[in-house]
């Protein structure tokens, strides 16, 4: 498939900006438009590119019922674009947000941050019988196999109408399966750039309402809510639309952020008690070298992580727009530096090399905070709550290792200040953090805080470790520092004990964060359909007043 | 990359079709599906297909096809034994069946009990015909045939409507006319679940210019959600909101002001008077109806030229009656209401507050509604179609399956019909509408099946109930034309009669009547009774005692689990057939054209199947019923007459003729009528192009300027031929003993009166020793636009896609109802009634009332591939089957008294 593709999007003409108008008054949720995506773009057992959902507000008898067509919005701000390490997502000049499955390596950073859950990745060949029919043979895409997948607007079609006199949202054949198979007419497509479009004429005289508008994605679908009686009502969900938990990034992506936060965190805080004068330069080189083990550890296990481990170096090719790519090569520049600073054990190397170390925290930080589908993630506390929490845990393990090695890391000062005040202050990040997992009051208006507050499950899940993290993470290791400070045992035990705390606490938070509080930004529009009234419709016969007048 | 072909072909899986569709296929594999454009301009869908074509590659390369003619080893029949099944030929599959026909033959074509010892039965609403090629030559050939074992009716069946429909305005379908309807009250109609591609197409668009339609129903449904209001009622009291609108209209309204009195006057027979017995008062010479004259100041015949008729009032006049049986009352000077003011003094007793108490809906809503449906009817004005002048009335009035199905299906087709009458809103611009004719003849033509009878009315063909002329002997098992005067005697009669009751009475033979049999042979095709009957347990036990069964078979499934011969046929998109598009049918299908389209071998074939045509040539080939199977294809069996005034295709009686060839004829005599001789086409240029249309008038979609023209009225409000049948069937009854049927008699009113319909059923639990607080839910069922009736239920793409549909994955429960149960989503439940258990997941939603429990289409497979490990509930297997639950017109509602409990065998669904 990626053959027939024009990468560049010029071929669609660069004047054109395709978008949807979906119109909700008309979709009465039959599917006909996810079962046509289907056949058109070959897609595999519950891979649906095109998903129409079923929607209730509202308690009885009070209720509404919405059908609502989602999928790849092709946001002029794509979150999805700027992450991608690789390039293999990228907006053409038409606005189709597209894919070149050759160049992606499956590692689910652009599906985390999309706020519409329109990605997709398939491990393993899939068929809807568990046995591969002839058919499915032949429409077989194994280019697709473990990379991102998503809504590419029919983009075969759209190229084909460049090379023709067809236009795309007037005739079917180079309109997008969904919109030209629909049955109820609701999913409009079109040029947004011409003002006399189907699409750009529906825009200009009704009202619309945009998805997830707040997070600056300004995506190309809009959802027509309007009747030609009655105007769109604007909605205020009473709970923030839970999505579903992420399967895209599992422990494997926590030992990363663990491991890795740890590591540096660690690196940095040797290089603070080598400035402080309490640990010698070999001392350090030492530690780095421990560091780069640790950090290892985490990045192999991102690497088991990715559907396409032999295009794993394409990962380094985004440094202009992805955190992922720059964390790889602050992984790489910190190795490369330690190791020169393992051969010449010079002041400037051992600088670089924290630097890079502190460079590979700072983009670790960045990357979970632009994973902007995920609310747990995209929050503003996240990433100085990376970076506290990295240099606490980095505290942790010196302090575990001048525990045990004293006559390596006698760290005794730089350990205790650190440790208290990274403690504390990873005690106000995690309490400010949690507090968007307390219920919502009527009065929490503010979209801020209504667009990252967590939803139940997440609530729910960073509320069952909010005070074990505190008193693991946070108090623990005060208390053991402090008593610490003052005991002479050795090994120092209280020293470890406080050091093992602190990781644990950061172990406790991040495995919660990454893997059982990372909802998926759920479903949800500011206004919907009031549907129709018939006013204009019955035009000036319609007075049920002249008709009740008339009652006896 | 081989080269890619798209061949056209039809989809008409359910009876919203046919749509049109193009197969891209592959090195003669079937890849993709996607909708026939270049039928954009002319189908009134915009040449889409819905989302069930799409399913038709996977049905294709099931692997759980039956790959080849199969027999059953083990004799003893029953859900829990092993049919032993075994590969045999084709000659082996097709010799055996021949030669059970040969001793049918021998032995007679009745049985002892005078029944048809041939039976077939097949899926809903005649869709099998769409593909069973020349089959019904076939059975046209075998002399007498039972078609009257049910299927299933309930979530596929309008009955009432069906029949009263036909009677009242030619429409064994109601439609709104949708282009132009500004406000539709809809009670549980799920269109935008079952109207296909053009329901959805119309109502989309009428909802965009601003269309309102309230909806109705216990549950919020697919349609209610794009509804303007939904107002929640409770099960099966829809009748009380509707005569409650009537009392609203006649009682506390202006009928000046609010009605359309010129059409109650002129069109309705309103202004007939009504003796003392409750029959027309009539011209003691002539026999024709009577009504007042209020210049002469006298009763006069109703078609009298220059009268001016009252239709409010007692007047006072001489005439004679005619009742039941030819007993007849002369009168003097007697007073009699007009057929109106009848109507008027029958529904004050319905007043709001009345209903409000039955349906659970606020006195004050039903007024508003009804305030809004007058307003919105536009009395007074008019609309031009293709230079006719008619009367535009934008109001519908629609009603769900449930609603018209089984007892209080009469009282609401009525009050329907009765309250778009005042308006005069029917069968005109805006109104409702029927879309064709299955009872009356000719089918092809709604205005020429409407001829004037003596009484100024449409002639209907009812089934006799004279004594001279009472079929007493029923023709099939399930007795059509001996109970139920309505069906007729169409070729759709016997599924339209009480075709449960085969099932009922092989459980318990009713007294006084011919000893209900198993039939020697049954056919079965595209259909699944053992799934889609009411009570599907007791029917399963029932299909596993029928000596010989052969079945058309897809895929194993729970009917032909019971099979002797298992017969693969080629599905969907491996054979060949030309059916007949456009002009005006079912569900919302009215064109501006009409003509003929081709299904065709669009894959190779994958397994050993055959083209129905070719099997039903070699059946009867082998079992010497050729020369009569090829002289009913030439009659027209295979949808096509193949001689007319003008053409002659006609087959050679005498051979046996390929399946191409047998089509050949038919596209040629198809195209040669369509075309007027000018455009003859073969079969392959309908391979090449798809479909061949003429254009068709618009102003046929409406009966209401052939009624005009041919001085015909509409038989509304009073149902005097209703109530004469109604007291001769019973005569009939009692003379022969037959006490059971009593309770429907009672339905033939004149005008309907009303019951306490749910307490039916709540009756029903306590005569069968439960406890009605025992069962305190009704459970309901409705249409999966995915799934439709069921037949593709073994799809996995439709799950799929279904599934993203609340309902697709359990049974639907009101969220207070489920908290107060401990219930949660996803929670294993199970709803068992006084007749049956099922199990499933509770999907907790609000958009369903507190009492009332839904499961979707109809499912509890235990054999079908795939579907089998669903696990999905059905109201099938809760739903009882019994006399009791029997309407007079031979069908019941899709309504149980279930409880809902935990289920601590099941296991929580998580997904």
């Amino acid at each position: 498939m990626t053959e027939l593709l024009d990468l560049s999007g010029k071929a669609s003409g660069t004047d054109s900006r395709y978008g949807m108008v979906v119109d909700l008054n008309r979709c009465v949720g039959c599917q006909t438009c996810t079962a046509a995506c289907k056949h058109a773009n070959d897609t595999t057992p519950d891979v649906q590119w095109r998903r129409v959902l079923d929607l209730e507000f509202g308690q009885y008898p009070d209720v509404q019922r919405l059908f609502l067509v989602t999928g790849c919005q092709h946001c002029a701000d794509p979150p999805c674009v700027p992450v991608c390490p690789t390039g293999a997502t990228f907006a053409r000049e038409d606005g189709v947000v597209a894919m070149t499955y050759d160049d992606c390596i499956g590692c689910g950073y652009c599906a985390v941050a999309c706020p519409y859950q329109a990605r997709t990745i398939v491990h393993e060949k899939r068929s809807y019988f568990g046995t591969t029919t002839i058919q499915e043979a032949s429409v077989d895409q194994p280019d697709r196999l473990g990379v991102a997948q998503k809504c590419t607007f029919c983009i075969e079609r759209l190229d084909e109408a460049a090379e023709s006199d067809l236009t795309p949202g007037v005739d079917p054949q180079v309109t997008p399966a969904c919109s030209s198979s629909c049955i109820a007419q609701a999913i409009h497509f079109g040029d947004l750039a011409d003002p006399d479009s189907n699409v750009s004429e529906l825009l200009a005289e009704n009202q619309t309402s945009n998805m997830h508008s707040g997070l600056g994605t300004d995506p190309q679908i809009h959802y027509l809510v309007e009747t030609p009686a009655v105007s769109s009502r604007s909605h205020v969900d009473s709970e923030p639309a839970p999505g579903p938990l992420q399967k895209f990034w599992d422990i494997r992506a926590t030992a990363n952020f663990f491991f890795g936060g740890m590591s540096s965190g660690f690196a940095i805080m040797a290089f603070v008690a080598y400035l402080a004068g309490e640990i010698s330069g070999r001392s350090l080189t030492l530690a780095y070298v421990g560091a780069a083990l640790v950090m290892s550890i985490g990045l192999f296990a991102v690497f088991l992580e990715i559907g396409r481990k032999s295009r794993a170096l394409f990962a380094l090719k985004k440094i202009t727009t992805s955190w992922m790519t720059r964390e790889i090569w602050a992984a790489i520049a910190f190795f490369a530096l330690l190791a020169a600073d393992f051969v010449f054990n010079h002041v400037v190397l051992h600088l670089a090399t924290a630097i890079a170390a502190a460079t590979f925290l700072y983009c670790q930080a960045r990357i979970l905070h632009a994973a902007r589908g995920i609310v747990a993630w995209r929050v503003a506390e996240i990433p100085a709550m990376l970076v506290a929490g990295g240099l606490l845990e980095g505290t942790g393990l010196l302090a575990v290792a001048s525990g045990w090695f004293p006559q390596l890391f006698t760290t005794s000062h730089v350990c205790a200040v650190a440790g208290i005040v990274l403690s504390c202050l990873c005690f106000g990040l995690w309490a400010a953090y949690a507090s968007r997992a307390r219920t919502l009051k009527d009065d929490d208006f503010y979209l801020d805080i209504r667009e990252n507050h967590f939803a139940k499950p997440t609530r729910d899940a960073i509320n069952a470790v909010k005070w074990p993290v505190h008193i693991v993470g946070h108090v623990l290791p005060v208390l053991a520092i402090i008593a610490g400070y003052f005991s002479k045992a050795q090994p120092h035990w209280l020293w470890i004990a406080g050091g093992c705390f602190a990781i644990a606490g950061g172990l406790i938070w991040k495995s919660t964060v990454i893997t059982r509080a990372s909802h998926q930004q759920g479903f949800s529009l500011p206004s919907i359909p009031a549907r129709g009234s018939g006013r204009r419709a019955a035009g000036a016969r319609f007075d049920v007043p002249r008709i009740q007048e008339q009652a006896r | 990359m081989g080269e890619k072909k798209q061949i056209p072909v039809y989809c008409y899986q359910c009876v919203a079709g046919p749509d049109l569709l193009k197969v891209e296929v592959e090195d003669g594999v079937a890849t993709r599906i996607a909708s026939n454009f270049d039928i954009r301009q002319e189908h009134p869908g915009g040449g889409r297909v819905c989302v069930k074509a799409y399913g038709l590659i996977q049905k294709t390369y099931n692997p759980n096809r039956i790959a080849s003619p199969m027999k059953r080893t083990n004799p003893a029949k029953g859900r829990n034994e092993d049919p032993g099944f075994v590969p045999i030929s084709w000659d082996e599959a097709l010799d055996t069946i021949a030669n059970k026909l040969k001793e049918v033959f021998d032995s007679g074509l009745s049985d002892e009990s005078g029944y048809p010892r041939i039976a077939a039965s097949f899926g809903g609403g005649g869709t099998p015909t769409q593909y069973m090629g020349t089959f019904p030559a076939l059975l046209s050939a075998f002399g007498r045939v039972d078609l009257g074992f049910g299927a299933g009716q309930g979530v596929k069946c309008y009955h009432s409507e069906h029949l009263y429909g036909e009677l009242w305005h030619r429409a064994f379908i109601v439609a709104p006319d949708s282009p132009r309807t500004n406000f539709i009250l809809s009670f549980g109609h799920n269109g935008d679940a079952s109207a296909g591609v053009t329901g959805i197409w119309r109502q989309a668009d009428a909802r965009a210019r601003g269309m309102k339609r309230i909806q109705v129903e216990p549950h919020l449904s697919v349609t209610g959600a794009v509804a303007a209001q939904w107002v929640p009622i409770k099960p099966k009291t829809d009748a009380a909101f509707l005569f409650a609108m009537l009392h609203r209209v006649l009682h506390e309204l202006s009928i000046d002001n609010v009605c359309d009195t010129a059409f109650l006057k002129d069109m309705s027979n309103s202004p007939y008077l009504v003796g003392p017995n409750g029959y027309f008062l009539r011209d003691a010479q002539s026999r024709k109806p009577l009504v007042f004259d209020q210049r002469s100041g006298q009763a006069c015949e109703f078609d009298k030229p220059g009268i001016e008729p009252a239709i409010l009032g007692t007047h006072h006049g001489d005439g004679v009656e005619e009742g039941p049986d030819n007993t007849s009352w002369n009168h003097v000077n007697v007073a009699a209401n007009t057929s109106l003011q009848c109507l008027i003094d029958h529904v004050k007793p319905f007043t709001p507050e009345w209903a409000e108490k039955e349906c659970d809906v606020p006195a004050a809503r039903i007024r508003e509604v009804t305030d809004e449906f007058l307003a919105h009817a536009c009395v007074g004005e008019t609309v031009e179609i293709e230079g006719v002048t008619l009367p535009h009335r934008p109001v519908a009035i629609l009603l769900g399956k449930t609603v018209n199905n089984g007892w209080g299906g009469y009282q609401c087709c009525w009050a329907r019909t009765m309250l778009i009458s005042l308006v005069g809103a029917l069968e005109v611009p805006g109104g409702i509408v029927g879309t064709n004719v299955k009872l009356n003849r000719p089918a092809n033509s709604r205005q020429a099946s409407a001829i004037r009878d003596a009484d100024g009315f449409m002639h209907y063909p009812f089934n006799e109930t004279s004594k001279d002329a009472w079929q007493q002997d029923p023709k099939i098992r399930n007795a059509y034309n001996t109970l139920v005067p309505l069906t007729s005697d169409s070729a759709w009669s016997a599924a339209l009669g009480p075709a449960h009751l085969p099932w009922l009475f092989l459980k318990k033979a009713p007294t006084n009547w011919p000893k209900p049999t198993t039939p020697d042979i049954w056919f079965q095709y595209r259909t699944n009774p053992a799934i889609s009957s009411w009570n599907s347990e007791d029917v399963t036990t029932q299909i596993a005692k029928f000596p010989f069964v052969v079945s058309f078979a897809y895929t194993r499934d729970e009917t032909n689990h019971m099979a002797d011969i298992l017969l693969p046929e080629s599905t969907d998109l491996e054979s060949l057939q030309l059916i007949q598009i456009g002009n005006t049918k079912f569900i919302e299908n009215l064109w501006h054209h009409e003509g003929w389209a081709i299904r065709q071998p669009a894959a190779e074939r994958v397994v050993d199947s055959r083209d129905m045509t070719e099997i039903a040539t070699e059946i009867a080939s082998r079992a010497g019923l050729l020369e009569k199977y090829n002289a009913a294809i030439n009659r027209g069996a295979a949808g096509m007459k193949l001689k007319g005034d003008n053409f002659d295709y006609q087959l050679d009686e005498s051979i046996e003729h390929d399946v191409e060839t047998i089509w050949n004829c038919v596209a040629k005599a198809a195209s040669h009528e369509l075309s007027d001789g000018k455009s003859v086409r073969d079969i392959h240029w309908f391979k090449e192009n798809g479909y061949m249309l003429r254009e068709f008038e618009e102003i046929n979609w409406f009966l209401y300027p052939h009624m005009r023209e041919n001085n015909i009225r509409f038989e509304m409000p009073y149902q005097e031929r209703i109530n004469r049948h109604g007291a001769q069937l019973a005569h009939r009854l009692s003379e022969i003993g037959v006490t059971w049927w009593d309770k429907q008699l009672r339905e033939y009113e004149p005008l309907p009166g009303y019951q306490k319909f749910p307490d039916i059923w709540t009756d029903y639990v306590t005569s069968q020793g439960g406890d009605p607080d025992d069962y305190p839910f009704w459970a309901l069922t409705a249409r999966s636009m995915q799934y439709s009736w069921g037949a593709n239920a073994g799809i996995p793409l439709i799950n799929e896609v279904a599934n993203n549909i609340a309902g697709h994955k359990g049974v639907i429960i009101n969220r207070a109802a489920a908290d107060a149960l401990m219930i949660s989503e996803g929670d294993p439940v199970v709803i068992r009634s006084i007749a049956g258990v099922t199990r499933g997941h509770a999907v907790v939603r609000e958009g369903i009332r507190p009492d009332t429990l839904l499961m979707i289409g109809q499912f509890d497979h235990w054999a079908t591939p795939f579907a089998k490990d669903l696990k999905l509930p059905s109201l099938n297997s809760v739903q009882s089957l019994a006399i009791e639950l029997t309407d007079a017109t031979g069908s019941t509602s899709d309504i149980a008294r279930v409880s809902i409990e935990p289920d601590p065998e099941g296991e929580r669904r998580h997904d």
